[in-house]
Parts: C-alpha cells; sequence; structure tokens
C-alpha cells in the first residue's frame, strides 16, 4: 500500500539576528591609563572613522556595558558593519600617544552567548 | 577576457559663481575629488578609490566633468561626490555642487549622452533667453545640430542596410 504523502515545510533561516555582540577588552601598554565610558565610545568612534571614514563613523554603535577598572566592554553593531568595525579595532594602535591594542574575546549574533565563555571555564 | 573594467562618472558642476568653472583645472578637481573620498571613506576608501582614478575631459565652460573609477569601487567615488560642497582656486572659495549626469562603462557611452544632452540643453536655453541676437545665435546652433543629427542617422541606417 503506497504510503500517505507527507507535507513537509523547509524552514531557512539566512541570519535572524540584525545585531552582532562582541565582548572586546582595551590593553594598554603602560599601566594607570583610564577611560570613562564616553572616551572609550568615542575612541571607538575615531578608529572607524580614520579606516572608513565619516559614512561608517555613523553605523550605530552602542555600548551595553562598560567596566572602567578592567576596561572591558561588550559592543552592539547591526550585522553589516560588524567587519568594518572589528577591521578598525585591530588597526588600533595608540590613545592619546599611549600604546594600546584592542583584545576580542567573544563574538556572538546572541546576547545570550556572551554570557557564557567556555575558553575561561576552569575545571576543578 | 581579463582587463580591468572602469566606470566613467559624467558629471556636471553647478555653482552661482561665473568665475567658478573658469577656475576649473583638472589637478585641483583631482586633488579636490580625492580629499572628499577620504573624508567621507577613510583611509580604505581613499587608497580603493585612487587606483584608476583619473579625470578624462574637462570643460570649464559647460562645467561637465568626466571621471573615471574601478568598477569595484564606483559607487565610494558617486556617493562622495553630493559632499562636494566648495572649489578652492587661489585663496577663493566658490560654492558649487556636482550633478551626476550618467554612469557609463566606456567614454564612447558617455560621449552618446552628451552629445543627446547637449542638444536638449540648446532647446532649454532656446525657450530661455531674452535677448535677440543671442536668439539667433542659439537657434543657429540648434539647426546645425539637427542637420549633424540626421546626417548620423542615415549613415546608420546606411551602414544597417550594408549589412
Amino acid at each position: 500500500m503506497p504510503a500517505p504523502a507527507a507535507t513537509y515545510e523547509r524552514v531557512v533561516y539566512k541570519n535572524p539576528s540584525e545585531y552582532h555582540y562582541m565582548k572586546v577588552c582595551l590593553e594598554f601598554q603602560d599601566c594607570g591609563v583610564g577611560l570613562n565610558a564616553a572616551q572609550f565610545k568615542q575612541l571607538l568612534i575615531s578608529a572607524v572613522k580614520d579606516l572608513f571614514g565619516e559614512v561608517d563613523a555613523a553605523l550605530p554603535l552602542d555600548i551595553l556595558c562598560y567596566e572602567e577598572k578592567t576596561l572591558s566592554a561588550i559592543l552592539r553593531i547591526c550585522s553589516s558593519g560588524l567587519v568594518k568595525l572589528w577591521s578598525s579595532l585591530t588597526l588600533l594602535g595608540s590613545y592619546k600617544g599611549k600604546k594600546c591594542a584592542f583584545r576580542v574575546i567573544q563574538v556572538s549574533p546572541f546576547l545570550l552567548a556572551l554570557s557564557g565563555n567556555s575558553r575561561e571555564l576552569v575545571l576543578d | 577576457m581579463v582587463r580591468f573594467k572602469h566606470r566613467y562618472l559624467l558629471c556636471e558642476l553647478v555653482s552661482d559663481d561665473p568665475r567658478c568653472r573658469l577656475s576649473l583645472d583638472d589637478r585641483v578637481l583631482s586633488s579636490l575629488v580625492r580629499d572628499t573620498i577620504a573624508r567621507m571613506h577613510g583611509t580604505f576608501g581613499a587608497a580603493a578609490c585612487s587606483i584608476g582614478f583619473a579625470v578624462r575631459y574637462l570643460n570649464a565652460y559647460t562645467g561637465i566633468v568626466l571621471l573615471r573609477c574601478r568598477k569595484e569601487f564606483y559607487q565610494l567615488v558617486w556617493s562622495a561626490l553630493p559632499f562636494i560642497t566648495y572649489l578652492e582656486n587661489k585663496g577663493h572659495r566658490y560654492p558649487c555642487f556636482f550633478n551626476t549626469l550618467h554612469v557609463g562603462g566606456t567614454i564612447r557611452t558617455c560621449q552618446k549622452f552628451l552629445i543627446q544632452y547637449n542638444r536638449k540643453q540648446l532647446l532649454i536655453l532656446l525657450q530661455n533667453c531674452t535677448d535677440e541676437g543671442e536668439r539667433e545665435a542659439i537657434q543657429k546652433s540648434v539647426t546645425r545640430s539637427c542637420l549633424l543629427e540626421e546626417e548620423e542617422e542615415s549613415s546608420e541606417e546606411a551602414a544597417e542596410t550594408m549589412e
């Protein structure tokens, strides 16, 4: 007896999330340099403006949380601007004459994924 | 086959000041466009657009400019043109803006478009002119251009019938 025809439905998600979230940390060569949240954002925008100009410096970039002691932050950028932001963070070399570098710890299209990081997992 | 493809942007320089067009120079214009691209699109845009960039044709009387750029980055150049607001020459600043008329893949297509555009502009000038002497001069140019247009069409038809 032939099997009854089954109806299939295929759902394809290309990229359900329109934002990407990055966890970054700023490292200075000398210690004792502090930035508040506004200066941090100004540094990010000037990095993008240097490399990609005023048009891309106007991308909607948000700092969701910022820790002044460790200089680490969680950023949100629209998905089309992720590559531009990441490349301009890579090429940023100095802040007010002092050498620094951005370390990108985690990138994910979902904010929940940034809450746990298997690299920092401590096994007892 | 394998070759570098370009895009040619046909632009018109529009300005209130009549001295602005006369002070147009291809080096001045080239540096102005490059500076604007560097401001708008950063070091990446400046480097990408300046490889194949050249000012191919410049007419100081009508203010028509033909810019060449690589096909992959012509949108960066095109989007930076509206941000040019003034022309600086010998310490004088003339406010102006660029109107892009046509984007073509070859100089020949841009030239064909420019010929038709100029014919239409002559007719508009004829409607708007007030002086009798000017009117006669423009009417002569219009009839001359119509004769040339008929000659071109007949030569094209002759070529088609030959094939």
